[in-house]
């Protein structure tokens, strides 16, 4: 039950889907950038998103009734 | 005042209620050929986006147009397989009801089982604040629907709860497993796609079609029939209006309030319904707007 949460928590989704996302996006507009420094730009972007997203339960940190 | 409008005044309450069933009745016990046909050929369309997209045979900003349309159509089908309405439980079709209505959302990472079950429940208590499992979707205007539901997708908002806590509360607890095992295939398929070089593909071919889809799908599906959600009863707690979008594009909801009174009616049929139970609906005080 743990992994199935963990699968499924924003910090996997940030790393597994939106990292590698925002980095072919990255080197789609940015084509002189290296891969591993549109990923690590990715990876960082993401992650900050992810703990947001894991901490507060909002990727966009307002929360309703808020 | 018409003949029919003066006789109708005359008719009690039981006789009217004969006279409302009598009609309905008409409109039942149709096989959709036309769901059954657009809930596997809608599927089929999507899926067929992925190879088309993936080998360059289709430009990707098309691919995300069509899968948009195809995301956004996948819950109708499965919605009349919820309702038995292709076929009930023991007729010879009720495999082609069961296999429609798990085929068609797909696209919508939506269990069958979880839709049927919370949507049952919707219709038993719509506009209940404590047991509608749709009620977090209610909201003052269209733009505050907008907000609610970017809102409502976030971790750990009411509406990810709705559906699990209503599984619960009627004992269909297992069920549960059915949307975490949805969401693990998803997860995977859409981590492994992104890391093999194909996330954009992923993102338009799936994860922002799906996002808008949930958007306007419960926008005429759950907040305008419903709006503004005050009332509770069965000629009350749903309405009928006119989209200005017309019939199509608000995917048949202008006459849902058809659905709410006689779920078994099929989708294509409610408009023929309403006109012919509309003067009953008028005498009932049901909100039909300029409909």
């Amino acid at each position: 039950m743990k992994l199935i949460k963990l699968l499924l928590s924003p910090i996997v989704f940030s790393i597994g889907f939106l990292t590698p996302l925002l980095a072919q996006l990255i080197l789609a507009t940015r084509t002189e950038l290296s891969t591993p420094v549109a990923y690590g730009t990715a990876l960082t972007i993401s992650i900050a998103f992810g703990i947001i997203a894991q901490h507060r339960g909002s990727w966009l940190w307002v929360k309703d009734h808020e | 005042m018409s003949n029919a409008t003066v006789n109708l005044n005359s008719m009690s309450e039981s006789e009217l209620d004969v006279l409302e069933r009598k009609i309905a009745g008409k409109y039942m016990h149709k096989v959709p050929w036309g769901a059954v046909v657009w809930g596997i050929g809608n599927l089929i369309a999507w899926l067929a986006l992925w190879p088309l997209v993936l080998m360059d045979i289709i430009p990707l900003w098309l691919g995300f147009i069509l899968a948009t349309l195809n995301v956004s159509l996948s819950y109708l089908p499965s919605h009349e397989a919820q309702h038995n309405i292709i076929a009930g439980k023991g007729q010879p079709l009720r495999w082609l009801n069961e296999l429609v209505g798990h085929l068609s959302t797909i696209p919508l990472v939506l269990p069958y089982r979880v839709l049927r079950h919370t949507h049952y429940e919707h219709h038993s208590h719509t506009n209940d604040p404590q047991l509608d499992p749709d009620f977090n979707i209610h909201a003052d205007s269209g733009w505050h629907f907008l907000w609610k539901s970017i809102m409502n997708r976030q971790p750990e908002s009411g509406r990810s709860e709705a559906y699990p806590e209503t599984l619960k509360r009627t004992g269909n607890e297992h069920i549960i497993l059915d949307a975490v095992i949805y969401q693990t295939v998803y997860l995977t398929i859409m981590f492994t796609l992104a890391w093999s070089g194909y996330a954009i593909e992923a993102a338009l071919l799936w994860w922002v079609p799906k996002q808008i889809a949930i958007t306007y799908i419960e926008y005429y599906l759950s907040w305008a029939p419903h709006h503004p959600s005050k009332e509770q009863g069965r000629y009350a707690d749903t309405r009928g209006f006119k989209s200005r979008l017309g019939n199509l594009l608000s995917m048949g909801m202008q006459y849902h309030i058809i659905h709410h009174l006689y779920p078994k009616i099929p989708l294509a049929l409610t408009p023929a319904a309403y006109r012919a139970l509309k003067p009953i609906l008028q005498r009932r005080n049901c909100h039909l707007g300029e409909l």
